[in-house]
């Protein structure tokens, strides 16, 4: 079948579900109006399947919807990947002192919830002595505090979602909900997500987080800059996770987390351009990535400067 | 010649086999193999153009300037204009406010003693205190490839397009270069924790819907 005919199929069955959608709701007085049901949301078909007058529709009643919500202008983009482009990410494990700047560096760029509180990154203290051999996840301890950062003895790994480039996230989501894009990032449609969290039991690096209740972010502490697929506010029940500051590096800007880290320990660039900063470490520095027995294949590679 | 037609012949002994089918299955072949466009979902998705950027002009990098000068120190020729410098390695109480721990360097192997606000080169060649660098990489030159590629040292800016570099000064006192212990910020809320608040909240919610 032709794509606009099946296209064209697809909408007028969506159009026929709404219609019917809203007279059940209007016989049934949608009791609790403190939680409206958004309609045209719960019909939105896969971000990948959108038209592009879909796609606009969807990203203005975003902006309204989060605009009304926060008393400011919110604008919601969905800029695409660029062609030649594979992102890739270095991280410094000789520099990174453990200071914890960039996880509240991500969280005020990429709208986390501040109550109940989501981290996307995730800093592991170790002992020096637990990482000559091996890293080991339970050797590293992620609730240090401490007067001063480094401590005696101690270093420190920063983890965040690792972007596999064979991602098992993926292939556990039933729903398509989150999938790789071509620029290497793997992304969430959260309209699409519907919690079920298999992703976070299939990801090997803890990198996934889900909202057990309404996201709490203050309106003046809102980046009112958002891509769909990246940092747009997120609702009850779905799962959340780094997407390489999306809205930021898709305009050709590091991640929040580069531009806040104190020592220079993290690095961002290309990975199909010989000349960018995430190739030079890879030929010159000596790099490992996580849990590389997994084969998830990890764009996130920790190196020593 | 198709090759396969001996075998079909042998296939059916004595008969002969018709030769109607034979375009028929040629114009399926060309249908299905050569023009496939008809029939494959198209890969593009119509509403998510791809993008392609300006072929990158290597944009002019951005040198940070260094932080000022405390001026309780600077410039230097405001105290020693007319003092003869005494080339002796000694504590200097007047300087109390300077810790130097760079390797085993002294005042006079940075500082021109006859022009005290400017640096010297191990050549005793003059070197202007906002061009620092030139003296740093007399003795640490490894660190130039790196911080040239981006790797050593904090880059800001566009990983495409203007990029903005720091000076050694910028992140390391030359007086003392090991980097300063930083408070960290707070610890997260463990797990254990979150599950309490969130619990607590779904109560709030619950009794605010009744």
């Amino acid at each position: 079948m032709p794509k606009s005919e099946r296209k064209a199929r697809s909408t007028s069955r969506r159009q026929f579900l709404k219609a019917t959608g809203a007279g059940v709701g209007a016989l049934a007085g949608l009791p609790g109006a403190a939680k409206a049901f958004d309609l045209e949301a719960y019909f939105q078909a896969h971000f990948r399947e959108l038209s592009q007058d879909e796609l606009q529709d969807v990203l203005r009643r975003l902006e309204r919807k989060y605009s009304q919500k926060y008393g400011r202008p919110v604008t919601v983009d969905a800029i695409g990947p660029i062609d030649g482009v594979l992102f890739g990410y270095g991280l410094d494990i000789s520099r990174c002192i453990g200071c914890r700047r960039c996880v509240y560096a991500c969280v005020a760029e990429n709208n986390q919830s501040r109550d109940p509180q989501i981290h996307w990154i995730r800093v592991l203290e170790f002992d020096h002595r637990d990482v000559i051999r091996r890293i080991d996840f339970e050797d590293g301890d992620p609730f240090y505090d401490r007067e001063e950062v480094p401590a005696e003895g101690k270093v420190y790994l920063p983890v965040a979602c690792q972007q596999c480039e064979n991602p098992e996230c993926v292939k556990a989501c039933p729903t398509t909900a989150t999938w790789m894009e071509p620029d290497g990032i793997v992304v969430i449609d959260y309209n699409w997500c519907i919690g079920c969290r298999y992703c976070m039991a299939a990801c090997p690096y803890g990198a996934r987080h889900f909202n057990w209740t309404e996201p709490e972010i203050p309106a003046d502490e809102l980046n009112p800059n958002t891509h769909y697929l990246g940092n747009v506010p997120r609702q009850d029940g779905v799962v959340e996770k780094c997407s390489f500051c999306i809205q930021r590096t898709r305009n050709g800007r590091y991640p929040a987390c580069v531009e806040a880290c104190p020592v220079g320990a993290r690095k961002f660039g290309n990975l199909l351009d010989p000349d960018s900063e995430i190739r030079y470490l890879m030929e010159h520095k000596r790099t490992f990535v996580l849990k590389a027995e997994l084969d998830t294949k990890p764009k996130f590679f920790y190196f020593y400067g | 010649m198709d090759p396969r037609r001996p075998e079909l012949k042998s296939a059916v002994p004595g008969g002969r086999r018709p030769l109607w089918p034979l375009p028929v299955i040629a114009f399926l072949a060309v249908a299905l193999l050569g023009a496939d466009s008809w029939w494959r979902p198209s890969n593009s998705d119509e509403g998510y153009p791809s993008r392609t950027l300006q072929p990158e002009v290597e944009p002019e990098p951005v040198l940070l300037p260094p932080p000022p000068i405390d001026d309780e120190y600077f410039p230097c020729s405001d105290c020693h204009e007319d003092q003869l410098a005494d080339p002796e390695r000694r504590e200097l109480d007047e300087h109390d406010g300077i810790e130097l721990a760079h390797g085993d360097l002294w005042c006079l192997d940075c500082h021109q003693s006859d022009q005290r606000d400017l640096l010297h080169l191990s050549d005793a060649s003059p070197v202007q205190m906002e061009e620092s660098w030139r003296l740093c990489t007399r003795c640490h030159a490894k660190k130039i490839p790196d911080w040239r590629a981006g790797v050593h040292g904090k880059r800001t800016g566009y990983w495409r397009g203007p990029k903005e570099y720091r000076t050694c000064v910028v992140c390391h006192d030359p007086h003392s270069p090991l980097f300063k212990p930083l408070e960290p910020m707070p610890p997260p809320v463990s797990a254990g924790e979150l599950r309490v608040s969130n619990r607590a909240k779904e109560e709030e919610v619950r009794h605010a819907e009744e």
